[in-house]
């Protein structure tokens, strides 16, 4: 036996690249140097030699493969012969692919998930109902583990109905199923579910998930809504719906800007409505699509997986030569008529403004050459006096008393000299309007937010400055602003003014509403690469990182993207069937979404650190059914449910969760909870209230909504307390699973919400009896001890809708079995 | 400790079904401190106008510094003293500015370390450094982790509690749980609603207790009935902590319940009602409580740095209160207090255009200052200095990674090994980095 197949096998992903514990196992000199524990081999002496003593987990510390299943006999005896005949080792194979400075070695390449998916020849079991149940079967005969019994009909149709539509089965649909004696009765109700408009709404909000979904903007200050953004979201559940291709699903999400079909420009929303982190739109690619955390490469070469940095940079070039773009859903002539509209508003408007503003200031200037008479007036105890405006004097008066802000004032009462103030406040007036002149003559009469932060300008001193705010600022004592100017304005200018207001009035009447669009991409005129940031800082650049693909993911050295920005030569390289990636990677997604994990338990990281499949036979050949079957989602979903593993029951068996408490083997179904929208959905759904309106813009959860949730506002700046509440992902990123918590703060909500007590009572008028509410709520009749703790708290004097509530708070009601 | 294994076998239940955490929290090693109170000063305090005194900026000021002004968000010109006189208080006799005279009073408690920075001159990545350890969003925060290593003392309440009148900039992502169980995500409390009812969603009750206990007393009958259920024990002790919040979390928050004579001595603002229901929830046990200054961001006073006096007078009897009363009450060992924003300001005045008047600082990461007292901490003493201008942090350097290693080592947390697998890497809040300082504590 070879012993550098062993070690390849089973210690290099984790000891050559990434040199775990300081230790690469790639090469003889590395071996003998060892890592943070000393040298790994001593040639000769396999005793004293810490490689043996790992593999043969002599130390608690040290049992290596680390988490893995000790080696087989025969492999550790080898490794012994070898060491103990000095521990020769053949020269190293030149590497598979060579990037610019970074080496692919051929460890890496063999890496389970970059192996090409191969249909594998099903193994021979017997009673296998499908071929998924071959490959579950034989693992659980391998681990000697027995299948729990199938489930009821009942749970089996809730557990479908969840699964597919995110809602219960209604009590006649529970009937029709269980009269239906037909051998192939659950598969009808496979398809029609399947063909429900709820399954759109269920399966495309998963993926909203993974597309980080949101109906604003993560805006730091205010709230920013994205008004159209809901043009995604129902562009997915309606491509879900209609079974839309998975390659086709990737394709339009990354580039449908650039296929022909116009009806995929609406798919890229995906990328239009990023949160707008530097990484943000490589990540949601790569571990999205591909299970790769090439965002990890940002700063560094990725520690664990072959991915240069130069490959994140090479993605980013993509994006960065990609920009939004407003895609406007009507005609080009209903577009120039609103923007000439609305530009022609604005610029009125503006114009108005700017014309009010030089009349304010140049008022301000007459007043202040009569200041010493004001001053005057009001030593002398006038309210008016001839020659004087009223309403300026009270205003004189009222800042003499208390100037608005904290600063040096000297009141020109005390020092009595008017005339000296009148002077000063004339050539602070001045002293300003010069120092406006020469900050514009600086910026060069920039009013860009950039060139002002960065330049350097003069200002009044502090004290003069608030001194002037309190006299010519906008809400200062001798300016008179938009609404006050008018009795100061003589009757021609009156009249312009008055003309411009109307003329404004109008433009706004005239213009429509505005347009509907999709938040879209394009490509960028100029395509450019980008160059690598060292370390992830944009001050320090390194070499050019050419647009193109992974660079494990080619065979041979990647060659560079040639057509516009690259994003559909990249969504074709994702989707190109000889990817090993974005098959596994989907359909590991699709069946976690109906048995609770992943055959891989990490959706979003296919690498080194990312958990092994427990089943890699089966997860290759969904994949590869997947592909057979034209990337069809619904496929998969129906081969997988027509398992007889899919139909298992929760029931716990001892002896194996002793073996597999983690039921990693699918000995039986996992309990899980209701996800926020099924939870909300379904308690609105049972009370007759649930709105099954689908599309529009999103809706804030408020008391009087009653949609369906995946239709709510959802906000990167401030999530709805219950869907946070509840698990719902955080929409700033890609998210590769819900994580469900049981925590007491959820149970007020069933205690005490407003959703909760109507539908109680909404309840209560159409269900009547104990029986009836276990019929509507549970598709099934009461045991003889549940109908007895019905009847007694109701004959206690509580109401029905107090019971309903307590059954919509049951477990059985909570979770899905 | 039980291993993860054990626990789901005790459990009986599946990958991901239970928020792990609280079966398996409890300190690394004994801990000093039990409670974190991080009074975060939003915007961005300036350090040479609060605890970090400058004669040089005085001797100096209105002209250009001897080296060139570092980077920091905005274009800054010539040196500006500070208009606060600054004064020594207490047996140490550290100085302390004249808008923090009530601070000063207690600085005998406080570790005032003038050597922090941060990455970066802007609030965002700041905000994410101080509160999540890295400089982008999707981290867990600070009381995240807290709640994840040492679950919570009182069932009745959220272990992590945010209280801010609105929100600072960023928002909710600063107490994030991001990818650690949801349930250690900060509740945010609007400090400003004054009516305790509405601080936690749906916290009141709609029906009367009595009917309310009926219910829950059927629902664990008839959840009962089915033997076997995983989820069992699970919810049935949600349910009962839910029943018993309904009184407990409403009551802690109404200060209408404190002597008028202690509301008085914090001030009838909100940081400083802020500052009394902190007192009055790491009494009953609440783990981490994080006040926000104010909205938006109070501190961050590019044009006239005066402003930052009246800002003090809102939290300065407010902040010498809480370590009073912490102190009396004998909760100050075992609290952590931290008052400081995102990063300080610089010596040099703003000129950029974005300004109308410059009397004011931008931004400064280079060098800021930070207070910490209780939980073991040595108080009454500096740590670190900035240079002669208070512009950079030059004598032993604080990242908040260092701050929050410090932090959880008085917690009983190793930093290293507060560790959560997700997607398949082993992520910290102190990243890779982090060292613990020993001279804070010995």
């Amino acid at each position: 036996m070879k012993v550098r197949p062993v070690l390849a096998k089973n210690c290099f992903s984790c000891h050559t690249n990434s040199k775990l514990g300081g230790l690469d196992l790639s090469t003889r000199e590395s071996l003998l140097k060892g890592g943070k524990s000393g040298p790994a081999i001593i040639p000769g002496d396999p005793a004293q030699s810490l490689l043996m003593k790992a593999v043969r987990f002599e130390d608690s510390k040290l049992k290596m493969p680390m988490g893995g299943a000790k080696l087989k006999p025969e492999e550790i005896a080898a490794i012994e012969t070898w060491i103990k005949e000095g521990a020769t080792w053949p020269e190293s194979p030149k590497p598979a692919v060579a990037a610019k400075g970074y080496v692919i070695t051929p460890e890496q390449k063999a890496f389970w998930s970059f192996q090409p998916v191969r249909k594998p020849t099903l193994p021979a079991v017997k009673n296998a109902r499908s071929s998924i149940d071959r490959f579950i079967l034989a693992k659980l005969d391998e681990k000697h583990l027995k299948p729990a019994p199938r489930a009821t009909r009942t749970t089996l149709l809730r557990r479908a109905s969840y699964d597919l539509t995110g809602l219960p089965p209604t009590p006649e649909e529970v009937d029709a199923f269980l009269a239906d004696k037909s051998s192939n009765a659950f598969e009808k109700v496979i398809d029609r579910l399947l063909a429900s408009p709820r399954y759109g709404e269920r399966w495309g909000r998963f993926w909203l998930d993974v597309a980080r979904y949101s109906d604003d903007k993560l805006n730091s200050t205010m709230d920013e809504p994205q008004k159209n953004a809901f043009r995604f979201r129902d562009w997915v559940i309606e491509a879900f719906n209609k079974d839309l291709p998975y390659d086709t699903l990737v394709k339009a999400q990354i580039a449908g800007d650039l296929l022909d079909n116009k009806d995929l420009v609406a798919a890229t929303g995906m990328y239009a409505l990023s949160p707008e982190f530097q990484d943000d739109r490589v990540d949601v690619t790569t571990r999205g699509f591909l299970g790769m955390t090439v965002a990890c490469a940002q700063c560094h070469d990725h520690k664990y997986d072959p991915i240069p940095t130069r490959d994140f940079y090479s993605l980013m070039g993509i994006f960065t030569s990609s920009k939004y773009n407003e895609y406007p859903l009507a005609e080009k002539s209903v577009v120039d008529e609103f923007k000439s509209r609305k530009k022609e508003h604005d610029d009125l408007t503006a114009q108005l403004k700017d014309h009010l503003k030089k009349q304010a200031d140049q008022l301000a200037e007459i007043l202040a050459t009569k200041t010493a008479d004001y001053i005057k007036a009001i030593a002398e105890g006038k309210t008016e006096a001839p020659g004087l405006d009223k309403e300026t004097l009270e205003r004189w008066s009222k800042y003499l008393k208390k100037p608005t802000y904290d600063y040096a004032f000297e009141n020109p009462l005390k020092a009595k000299d008017y005339a000296g103030f009148e002077k000063k406040i004339i050539e602070l007036n001045d002293e300003k309007k010069d120092i406006d002149e020469k900050n514009n003559i600086r910026l060069g009469g920039s009013k860009l937010r950039g060139d002002l932060s960065r330049a350097d300008l003069l200002s009044l001193e502090r004290d003069k400055y608030f001194f002037w705010r309190d006299l010519f600022g906008n809400t200062g004592v001798l300016i008179y602003g938009e609404k006050k100017i008018d009795r100061w304005l003589s009757p021609e200018w009156k009249e312009h003014v008055e003309s411009l207001r109307a003329k404004i009035e109008a433009a706004k009447k005239a213009m429509p509403e505005e347009y509907p669009f999709l938040h879209a991409m394009a490509d960028e005129p100029k395509p450019h690469n980008e160059k690598i940031q060292i370390k992830g800082s944009r001050q320090n650049l390194g070499d050019e990182a050419p647009r193109e693909f992974l660079t494990i993911l080619c065979n041979g050295d990647p060659k560079p993207f040639t057509k516009g920005s690259g994003r559909l030569e990249l969504a074709e390289a994702i989707v190109a069937p000889d990817n090993p990636l974005t098959a596994r990677v989907m359909v590991n997604r699709i069946w976690l979404g109906h048995f609770g994990q992943g055959i891989v338990r990490t959706p979003d990281n296919f690498g080194v650190l990312g958990e092994r499949p427990s089943h890699p036979e089966l997860l290759d050949y969904l994949a590869a059914r997947f592909m057979e079957n034209k990337w069809s989602i619904k496929s998969m979903h129906r081969e997988i449910m027509l398992s007889d593993a899919y139909a298992l029951s929760t029931e716990n068996i001892p002896a194996n969760a002793e073996a597999d408490p983690e039921n990693r083997f699918v000995w039986r179904a996992n309990v899980r909870r209701l996800e926020a929208e099924a939870l909300r959905d379904s308690i609105l759904y049972v009370a007759g209230d649930l709105d099954l309106t689908t599309g529009g813009p999103g809706v804030k959860f408020m008391d009087d909504n009653r949609r369906r949730t995946v239709y709510g506002y959802v906000s990167r700046r401030k999530l709805d307390p219950m869907l946070s509440l509840f698990d719902f992902p955080n929409p700033n990123s890609t998210s590769e699973q819900r994580i469900p918590t049981d925590v007491p703060t959820q149970r007020l909500f069933l205690l005490n919400s407003p959703v909760m007590l109507k539908a109680s009572e909404h309840l209560a008028a159409k269900t009547g009896s104990v029986p009836n509410a276990y019929r509507m709520l549970f598709g099934r009749a009461p045991s003889k001890e549940e109908l007895k703790a019905g009847l007694d708290f109701i004959d206690a004097k509580n109401t029905m809708p107090q019971y309903l509530q307590v059954l919509m708070s049951s477990n059985e009601f909570l979770y899905v079995y | 400790m039980m291993t993860r294994r054990q626990i789901l076998k005790a459990a009986g239940m599946g990958f991901g079904q239970l928020g792990l955490s609280n079966l398996m929290a409890k300190p690394h090693f004994a801990p000093k401190a039990k409670h974190v109170i991080f009074l975060f000063l939003n915007g961005g305090a300036s350090q040479v106008d609060t605890f970090d005194p400058k004669p040089m900026l005085t001797k100096h000021h209105g002209k250009p510094a001897p080296t060139p002004n570092l980077k920091t968000e905005r274009h800054t010109g010539n040196l500006l003293a500070s208009p606060f006189s600054f004064k020594k208080y207490g047996q140490s006799g550290i100085e302390v500015s004249e808008i923090f005279p009530e601070v000063g009073g207690v600085i005998d408690e406080f570790l005032v370390i003038r050597s922090m920075h941060t990455d970066q001159p802007n609030h965002e990545p700041s905000l994410f450094q101080l509160n999540c350890g890295t400089r982008v969003p999707g981290r867990p925060s600070l009381g995240s982790w807290l709640t994840y290593g040492l679950g919570t003392e009182n069932q009745n309440l959220p272990g992590y509690m945010v209280l801010c009148p609105g929100f600072p900039v960023v928002g909710p992502q600063l107490w994030s749980s991001a990818f650690l169980p949801a349930e250690h995500q900060g509740t945010h409390i609007p400090n400003n609603e004054k009516d305790p009812d509405k601080l936690i969603p749906w916290v009141r009750n709609q029906r009367p207790r009595p009917e309310q206990r009926k219910q829950i007393d059927l629902l664990n009958t008839i959840n009962r009935f089915h033997a076997g259920d995983p989820k069992l024990e699970s919810s049935i002790q949600a349910m009962e902590t839910a029943f018993r919040m309904q009184t407990e979390a409403p009551e802690i928050f109404d200060i209408a319940k404190e002597k008028e004579s202690t509301r008085e001595r914090y001030g009838d603002t909100d940081f400083g009602r802020g500052c009394l229901m902190a007192l009055r929830l790491v009494e009953k046990g609440v783990r981490m409580v994080q006040i926000y200054f104010g909205n938006g961001q109070p501190w961050d006073n590019h044009d006239d740095i005066m402003i930052h006096k009246k800002l003090a007078q809102q939290g300065d009897k407010a902040i010498a209160s809480l370590v009073k009363d912490l102190k009396s009450r004998g909760l100050l060992d075992e609290t952590l207090v931290l008052v400081g924003g995102e990063f300080g300001r610089t010596p040099s005045v703003e000129t950029s255009g974005l300004v109308n008047v410059q009397n004011g600082r931008d931004h400064n990461n280079h060098g800021f200052t930070m207070l910490l007292a209780g939980g073991g901490i040595k108080g009454g003493r500096v740590y670190g200095s900035t240079d002669e201008f208070g512009f950079k942090a030059v004598e032993k350097p604080i990242h908040p990674h260092d701050l929050h290693a410090t932090m959880l080592h008085q917690l009983g947390l190793d930093h290293t090994k507060l560790t959560y697998r997700y997607s398949g890497r082993d992520f910290r809040l102190t990243d890779v980095e982090g060292t613990v300082i020993d001279e804070w504590f010995t």
